[in-house]
């Protein structure tokens, strides 16, 4: 009995810890500036098979929650669903911890419970494909949000492109070194789509700058302490050498500017809009652009599916807005914000900057 | 012959150990410099103080490991943050919040796998699975808050020549080989782990020897987390992420059996050296990170090759 009743306590803790976090813009999908970076036609998908009436049922297939930004996703999909409460009557949500399995057969129970529109950010390009393929063959709108799978068997695929962010980074810094320097990169996660796309836009761009010399390029899983330690470890082997360095991601460009500022150096850094990291830049002046790869575009994916729902054309690529926001503008490279306007000096910060994110009300 | 064997056998790991930074100093001009050596230290002594805590479970047999070590370290990590708000006046009463906090957890495994004989690795794996649910319920999944000076000087200060942190470490060590090796508790847990049936039938309430030994375990976790906070400087979520796993690496590597009763916590700290410093070492060579990868593989499977060596023999 004893036994049991212990059991039952451990189960009850469990299932109201996994009952996380329901939040939830509606309607409107501007997709005016993200034609901008689109090099072809635009191709519209005919959506008019899926038109039904509400209340829908929706649900986001997560591949983990392993970084702020993937939080930071769920949170404004949640917030969107809640502003759109009158037509979206239940929301589920899986998280697949990064293992491909898992998210496969917490794709097949969403398609068992016949769920109206389904966003999926895939863990892996093949191994999740059959299964998406098979949903859009059973007539439910799938969008793949920030990663795709390999086919073409989705109505929309939201993300916004590495290669042009990872040029853009390299741009901005090879021409804020004026075309001579030694720099260092900080690649994310090896073999993750979103760091190997980057480094290949800023190969091409560094390409242009032949006095731009990388010393060395290491991953940094996207990880504040491995960003620091990876950095420290770099100060050491090249000290003063240094002349900016290239961080592909957020976290580790904050635990990369902790790492400088500890051996006193300043030099430019490059990043993306995460708090922490605009925080440090603007209190000890750091050189700096941070490339907006905002986790909003996930709330925008269910703006998308309910104009998927009401028979209305969406674009198949959808690039979402980008915004660059540096510290000084080079030649090719001009600030779409103020730095100060993107920076959050009361919010925490593993707090994500996005374009569309409330500040305040998204963590209600 | 035989002499020589007998050194290797007990003292192989401090030999590998000496090896390798011998090996690392040749190879790179940089590994010896006071700022690289301070590099290595004031994280390797948050992974040296968890790796304490899981010596104790490990020492303890029976497939006893803490697989929680790291959500520890995190969840901490983040009440640390939020408690204090940056100001040191605040850092006490949330330092014991975060060590009864570690204590508890440690508490609720022991209980689970001593009472309800769930398996240790399951009991802490799910354990580990909950505090992630845990602290992402309590950060809404954005740790807020910041470290005060305290806790910054306690992860990256000095006291004189000496990183605080490994000071504190110093300190940890010997009083956890104090315990193991001169206390009463520190026989009984050897004599759990070498066979706890004798040890049962020795008198030794071996139920309570293991909650405390998981109690131990999530203490020694809760402070890793503080000092590994005010190594880092920001609140995050995934504070000590691999932690677990590093630290079982080097409980394994320097000696402690996992079949129990054997080991202890000074081959530990050799096992701990040898990961930060091949860890440093394959950046500092600037090596491909799929080198990388298999360099940090092999020089695990060696390390703890010197280990079989003596228990097989």
């Amino acid at each position: 009995m004893k036994r049991l009743i212990v059991t039952l306590i451990i189960v009850g803790v469990c299932a109201g810890l996994t009952g996380i976090l329901t939040v939830g813009e509606a309607g409107e999908v501007d997709w005016a500036r993200s034609t901008l970076w689109n090099p072809y036609p635009q191709q519209m998908v005919e959506t008019s098979k899926y038109k039904k009436a509400p209340p829908y049922t929706m649900a986001y297939c997560n591949a983990s929650l392993s970084n702020a930004w993937a939080v930071v996703g769920v949170q404004t999909i949640k917030y969107v669903v809640h502003q759109n409460k009158d037509k979206i009557k239940d929301f589920l949500f899986t998280d697949a911890m990064d293992k491909p399995d898992k998210q496969i057969a917490d794709m097949e129970d969403l398609m068992t419970k016949k769920v109206d529109f389904i966003v999926i950010r895939a863990i892996t390009e093949a191994a999740l494909d059959p299964i998406v393929t098979r949903a859009h063959a059973q007539g439910i709108p799938v969008v793949c949000f920030s990663r795709k799978v390999k086919s073409d068997n989705f109505v929309s695929f939201v993300a916004a492109s590495n290669y042009t962010m990872g040029r853009a980074m390299a741009i901005w810094l090879a021409q804020y070194l004026k075309g001579k320097g030694n720099i260092v990169v900080l690649a994310g996660v090896a073999g993750a789509g979103s760091a190997e796309e980057r480094w290949i836009g800023i190969q091409e761009a560094l390409s242009l700058y032949p006095g731009i010399k990388v010393l060395q390029k290491e991953y940094t899983q996207y990880s504040i302490s491995k960003g620091k330690t990876v950095m420290q470890a770099m100060i050491q082997s090249f000290g003063k050498k240094i002349d900016g360095v290239l961080s592909v991601g957020g976290s580790e460009a904050l635990g990369a500017i902790e790492a400088l500022q500890e051996a006193g150096m300043k030099v430019p850094i490059t990043g993306e809009p995460f708090n922490g990291f605009m925080k440090r830049v603007q209190q000890h002046g750091f050189p700096a652009l941070a490339v907006d790869f905002s986790p909003a575009m996930a709330g925008e994916c269910v703006s998308l599916g309910l104009q998927v729902l009401q028979g209305i054309s969406v674009p198949h690529y959808y690039q979402g807005k980008r915004f660059l926001i540096a510290t000084h503008d080079t030649p090719d490279i001009k600030s779409d914000i103020a730095w100060k306007d993107a920076t959050f000096p009361d919010r925490p910060d593993t707090f994500v900057f996005g374009y569309g994110l409330p500040p305040v009300e998204w963590l209600k | 012959m035989v002499r020589t064997r007998i050194f290797f056998e007990k003292h192989g790991i401090y030999v590998f150990l000496f090896l390798i930074v011998l090996f690392s100093s040749l190879v790179s001009p940089a590994f010896l410099r006071p700022q690289n050596i301070v590099n290595i230290l004031n994280p390797a002594a948050a992974l040296g103080m968890v790796a304490i805590g899981q010596t104790f479970v490990i020492l303890t047999g029976g497939g006893g490991l803490d697989l929680s070590v790291a959500s520890v370290m995190a969840t901490v990590a983040v009440i640390a943050a939020a408690h204090t708000g940056g100001q040191d006046s605040q850092l006490l009463p949330a330092a014991a919040i975060c060590l009864f906090f570690g204590i508890l957890i440690g508490l609720i495994n022991g209980l689970l796998i001593t009472k309800l004989r769930v398996p240790p690795i399951m009991a802490t794996l799910g354990m580990m699975i909950i505090l992630l649910g845990g602290r992402f319920l309590y950060t809404k999944g954005i740790a807020e808050g910041s470290y005060p000076p305290i806790l910054r000087f306690l992860g990256t200060g000095f006291v004189g020549p000496i990183p605080t942190s490994v000071l504190s470490l110093a300190i940890m060590v010997v009083i956890a080989t104090v315990v193991l090796k001169k206390t009463v508790f520190g026989r009984q847990v050897y004599a759990t782990g070498a066979n706890i049936n004798t040890a049962i039938l020795s008198g030794y309430n071996t139920d309570l020897i293991l909650v405390m030994i998981y109690m131990i375990s999530g203490l020694m976790a809760s402070i890793a987390g503080l000092y590994i906070a005010g190594w880092i400087g920001v609140a995050d979520n995934w504070v000590g992420q691999g932690y677990e796993v590093d630290s079982i690496a080097a409980v394994v590597m320097g000696g402690t059996s996992f079949e129990g009763g054997r080991g202890g916590v000074l081959g530990t700290m050799a096992g701990v050296l040898i990961l930060v410093t091949i860890y440093n070492l394959v950046l500092l060579l600037h090596l491909p990170v799929q080198t990388q990868y298999m360099v940090k593989g092999a020089v695990i499977i060696i390390a703890a090759s010197f280990y079989v060596r003596r228990g097989t023999r």
